[in-house]
């Protein structure tokens, strides 16, 4: 049996440690915290997401590299941690916001929604065969009953609601930055430069709108309210988007 | 002989100004026979959500339970009151899952759906067995008297009735309606929602 | 394709109902020549006669077609929901039927008269197809008169009621649908005779026919003596009749009830069978057949 580093309970991950860890839990938060840094600010009349897009070769074509993705209309996530893992839970989440569509007939609130993804990162803490995910989530959303809504959910599958946090390599130094510059009457446009900023303090190499992905929530108004589906497509408006490498451009050039 | 018409019995919802209204008659029977004047197949979802089930009486029953334990999982899950286009969907993906086995009965809904600017639409939607949704402006019917029930409400019904004349279109429409239909009558209850209260009214109907 | 075999051929289908159709018209001349005749043009004759579709067994043909109990899968459909009673006691005959006419689901009329006043002795209800009844008891109604003008007296509820079982079973198998009861009041004091279109034909003190007939019996077997009096008897009636029209779908909207004495029938009343469940035969509100478990709560 292995003895070395956590000991025995290392490798079962459904067993807990005499002191009541579940230590492979803790290895994934280890392995979360090696990712690139990735931040969220909810603003009065939005959320912004953001994250650092590294690539380890000049020759990767990053065409293929997405960290910030779209679930449905009005949810968006970005991560820290592995990128495969990431990739199978933002698979689990559009599904279940596509089987919640067809349910209701709508797309699921923000809680819901990561309540769902959460189920499943939880799930994989307590079943054989199985390791925990190696990531954590930022989950921006907005719906018609509580608004805007910013969500963290770690490896265990635990979430908190935020005002702006950050995870990843840099989240100490990056939380006490948000710590000193957030307020709660910040803009959605001074939140994406606040967002900025924080990344700028431990990013590595230079900040370009190809080293950098952004997301917003941007907040609709009653009017647009009255109208949620779109005349020329029938379909929900958007109330989620990835800024284009331009409109980064423009952010970083002010 | 249908098994649709085993029990007998029908419901209509009819939109108001403001306000929505849903009747149906009190009959069960076991076909020709009648057995109860009392028994109801309009329920309430939500204080402002009322839902109707003509159809087979054991499907009423088992429905009812079945969507009163869905809502109630959507509400303790959510955090949320459930609103009318959401249940109707909810309704529809429901009957659905039982494509090739469905439930006996065609559901009626009536109700206000709270607008962004916090003031109430009326709303009122149907489904047929599979649950094909049907969202009229005017009104929507179902059960053994449909047929004549599309009749006197095609002649009867107007736009932007208030909650008073609603009430006597749906009741006239219904009473007359279950006179032609030798499955429905026996009594009927009518309820008209409004934002602030609902009115329940049972009526003497022909009791042959 | 065809036409060379049509025009030449002498033995294919169209020809051959060409020539059918053609027989039936050329008999003589047709009724319609000497204008509307009721349908009794033909009584010369003895008994009606009518085209029979142009087969070689139009029995069989009908009973394919038409409503029979045999096929529930009727195509012609015939009013078959009803309700009709008549008992004899020593005051007499008492006949009581619904007024409700129904084609499947629907109500077509709440207004029938399911009564066939045949004349002022004789009485005929109604069930099963309301035109058979309709057509052959007025006919039975002529041969009655007849029966009168050639021997000087009325004839016997009995023979009247043969008569018609008779003429009935000639048409067996072809369609016919009629369940009736044969009320009158002759020499041997009241009686009632129930004759159907299979040929059936009993003598009986109490009949009911019809779908709510067992909601009629359930009362008139409970509430039936033979020294009734007058007023309990017609109550009886209406009563069973409220019964049925109350618990079976296809029966129901009013009463007609008829004391039938020793000269002739008398026409009691005609009574809204809701009427009577809410307020009664006296319309006193509140009265009514129905009882408060099932109606106290209603506004």
């Amino acid at each position: 049996m292995a003895n070395t580093g956590g000991g025995a309970y290392s490798y079962s991950l459904t067993v807990f440690s005499p002191s009541g860890k579940l230590v492979q839990i803790e290895h994934a938060l280890a392995a979360v915290s090696q990712g690139t840094t990735s931040l969220g600010i909810k603003a009065s009349n939005g959320i912004v997401i953001a994250t650092e897009k590294k690539t380890s070769s000049i020759l990767i074509d990053d065409l293929m590299l997405e960290k910030v993705a779209v679930v449905c209309p009005n949810i968006g996530i970005v991560y820290s941690g592995m990128g495969p893992d990431f990739r199978v839970l933002i698979t689990r989440a559009r599904k279940s916001a596509q089987a919640y569509w067809k349910m209701y007939g709508e797309y699921p609130p923000t809680r819901i929604l990561t309540q769902e993804i959460a189920n499943v990162m939880q799930q994989a803490t307590q079943s054989g065969g199985v390791r925990p995910y190696g990531v954590s989530l930022l989950v921006a959303g907005w719906d018609g009953t509580r608004g805007q809504q910013l969500f963290q959910v770690d490896p265990s599958g635990s979430f908190w609601a935020w005002k702006a946090s950050a995870i990843g390599k840099n989240m100490v130094n990056a939380k006490t930055f948000l710590e000193k510059r957030y307020n709660d009457d910040i803009s959605l446009e001074d939140a994406i430069h606040t967002a900025l900023l924080t990344l700028k303090e431990g990013f590595e190499g230079q900040m370009t709108e190809k080293t950098i992905e952004i997301g917003i929530i941007s907040v609709p108004s009653t009017a647009e309210r009255e109208e949620p589906t779109s005349a020329a497509t029938g379909r929900p408006k958007a109330t989620f988007r990835k800024l284009t490498e331009e409109e980064i451009k423009d952010y970083l050039a002010l | 002989m249908s098994i649709m018409q085993y029990n007998g019995g029908s419901v209509i919802a009819m939109v108001g100004k403001d306000c929505v209204a849903i009747a149906s008659d009190l009959r069960l029977g076991n076909q020709a026979l009648g057995i109860s004047s009392n028994f109801q197949k309009i329920f309430s979802v939500t204080d402002r959500i009322y839902l109707g089930l003509p159809g087979l009486a054991t499907d009423v029953t088992t429905l009812r339970e079945l969507f009163r334990y869905r809502v109630n999982m959507y509400t303790i899950k959510e955090e949320r009151e459930i609103q009318p286009e959401t249940f109707a969907h909810l309704v529809s993906s429901t009957l659905y899952e039982h494509r090739f086995g469905p439930y006996f009965i065609e559901p009626v809904m009536a109700g206000l759906s709270k607008t962004p600017s916090g003031s109430f639409k009326p709303f009122i939607a149907a489904t047929d067995l599979i649950g094909c949704l049907n969202f009229a402006k005017d009104f929507v019917v179902a059960g053994t008297a449909s047929e004549k029930l599309y009749g006197v409400a095609e002649g009867l019904w107007e736009s932007d009735l208030e909650p008073e004349d609603l009430f006597e279109t749906i009741s006239q429409t219904m009473l007359n309606a279950v006179d032609r239909d030798a499955y429905s009558g026996w009594g009927v209850v009518v309820h008209v929602i409004t934002k602030d209260k609902v009115v329940t009214r049972t009526l003497k109907g022909r009791m042959d | 394709m065809n036409s060379f075999a049509n025009r030449f051929s002498t033995t294919d289908h169209l020809r051959e109902l060409k020539r059918a159709q053609a027989n039936i018209e050329d008999d003589e001349f047709s009724d319609a020549a000497w204008g509307s005749e009721a349908g009794f043009g033909s009584l010369a004759k003895g008994v009606p006669t009518f085209s029979v579709p142009a087969v070689p067994d139009p029995s069989a043909f009908l009973r394919l077609h038409t409503d029979d109990h045999a096929d529930p899968k009727c195509r012609i459909k015939i009013q078959h929901g009803t309700t009709t009673l008549a008992f004899r006691y020593k005051g007499g005959v008492i006949v009581a039927v619904d007024s409700r006419a129904t084609a499947g689901s629907y109500v077509a009329s709440g207004t029938v008269k399911k009564v066939i006043e045949i004349n002022p002795y004789l009485l005929g209800t109604m069930a099963g197809g309301a035109a058979d009844c309709q057509y052959w008891e007025t006919y039975l109604g002529i041969h009655c008169r007849l029966h009168e003008l050639r021997n000087r007296e009325r004839i016997s509820v009995s023979a009247a009621s043969k008569y018609l079982s008779n003429l009935v079973y000639s048409y067996k198998g072809m369609g016919l649908s009629m369940g009736t009861m044969i009320c009158g009041w002759d020499k041997t004091g009241p009686a009632i005779f129930y004759v159907d279109s299979d040929g059936t034909r009993l003598k009986g003190d109490l009949f009911s026919v019809g779908s709510g007939s067992t909601f009629a019996y359930g009362v008139l077997d409970q509430g039936y003596r033979w020294d009734l009096p007058d007023e309990e008897a017609q109550e009886l009636g209406r009563r069973s009749i409220y019964a049925a029209g109350h618990r079976d779908a296809f029966s129901g909207n009013t009463c007609n009830l008829y004391h039938v004495k020793e000269d002739g029938w008398h026409f009691i009343g005609n009574y809204d069978i809701s009427k009577l469940h809410y307020d009664g035969p006296d319309n006193v509100d509140g009265a009514g057949y129905g009882y408060d478990v099932r109606v106290g709560t209603r506004s």
